[in-house]
């Protein structure tokens, strides 16, 4: 079965070994300001790419916005 | 000392006393034409989880160059939940500036002054420069300064509000003791009230619904930039006390038609 993570509270399958950068990337979120945190921990940016998701993770994907 | 003296937070320094927030622009081209008007160095954003349906365009893609992006904590509730938002935004790529808001309150928006302080504290130990969202308090004032905080953000009135400086006497004690920049921070309305602040002594002040909900908001913008540059000018110039009595600018003696 393909593993699944969640991703902002929805069920989202990924590749096997696919990387936080990769999966942003066939998102459609790849070039944006993506913050991601994952299982409760922020990810740094220049580990995207090495950064290989398991099943079950809980990833929280969130940008900067208009704000005060 | 000219009105463009820089101010300086946390060693680096900003030509601009005008910090101004993003929020509540009809689009992101006025967002950034006035930004570019107000002269401002320092530019919040929020930080929210994405819309996996929706495609928003991009805010950072707006901004002028060469501002610093101070991302907020707004949203939080809890010292734990704005330490969280702050390293996910540091990880991924925004400075280690922060700033600090913890409001649980909805209707008000007033900030949790516990919280901010455990949340203050915490970041600065982690290495954040941390900017507090607080009610004016000079207790707590000191107690920000005391946990490390790059400055300290008092609210002139609730928050889009455009009330001006309610607490004006509590704010001029805070200016008194300052040993780190005091910004006021929400509720300024009208470019009189932020004048009011720099000429109290403020250093800089942070602006955002009274810009962006303007008629014309860039218009606005510059005359946020002109009304701080001439409260800070007037400050150092040495604004008079005032008086109760009259007391004439004109002689009083050797009128023309004296009797």
């Amino acid at each position: 079965m393909r593993p699944s993570v969640s991703l902002n509270g929805r069920e989202q399958a990924v590749e096997d070994g696919e990387t936080v950068a990769g999966l942003l990337e066939r998102l459609g979120l790849g070039a944006r300001y993506a913050l991601v945190e994952r299982n409760g921990e922020p990810v740094e940016r220049a580990s995207y790419p090495e950064v290989r998701l398991e099943d079950g993770d809980r990833l929280v994907v969130a940008r900067p916005v208009a704000g005060g | 000392m000219s009105s463009n003296d820089p101010l300086v937070i946390a060693g680096r320094e900003f030509g601009s006393r005008l910090l101004t927030g993003t929020g509540k622009y009809d689009t992101f081209e006025t967002m950034r034409d006035a930004l570019t008007a107000s002269g401002s160095e320092i530019v919040t954003v929020a930080v929210r989880r994405i819309d996996l349906d929706a495609r928003d365009d991009d805010i950072t893609t707006f901004l002028p160059e060469n501002v610093l992006l101070l991302p907020n904590t707004s949203g939080c509730e809890t010292a734990d939940e704005a330490v969280q938002t702050a390293r996910l935004a540091r990880a991924g790529g925004l400075p280690d500036w922060v700033k600090l808001e913890v409001i649980p309150d909805p209707r008000y928006l007033l900030p949790d002054p516990v919280e901010t302080l455990r949340a203050a504290a915490t970041l600065v130990e982690d290495g954040f420069t941390v900017l507090p969202y607080v009610l004016p308090d000079p207790v707590l004032q000191k107690k920000l300064e005391e946990v490390g905080c790059a400055t300290v953000m008092p609210l002139a009135a609730p928050i889009g509000s455009g009330r001006g400086l309610k607490l004006r006497d509590t704010i001029r004690i805070m200016v008194e003791q300052a040993e780190v920049p005091l910004v006021v921070d929400a509720g300024l309305g009208a470019p009189s009230h932020a004048s009011e602040a720099m000429e109290l002594g403020a250093d800089a002040v942070l602006v955002n619904t009274a810009i962006a909900r303007a008629g014309d908001p860039v218009a606005m913008a510059r005359a946020f930039r002109l009304a701080v540059e001439a409260g800070r000018t007037a400050f150092h110039a040495g604004v008079m006390e005032e008086g109760v009595q009259a007391a004439a600018s004109s002689p009083l003696t050797g009128a023309v038609h004296e009797s």
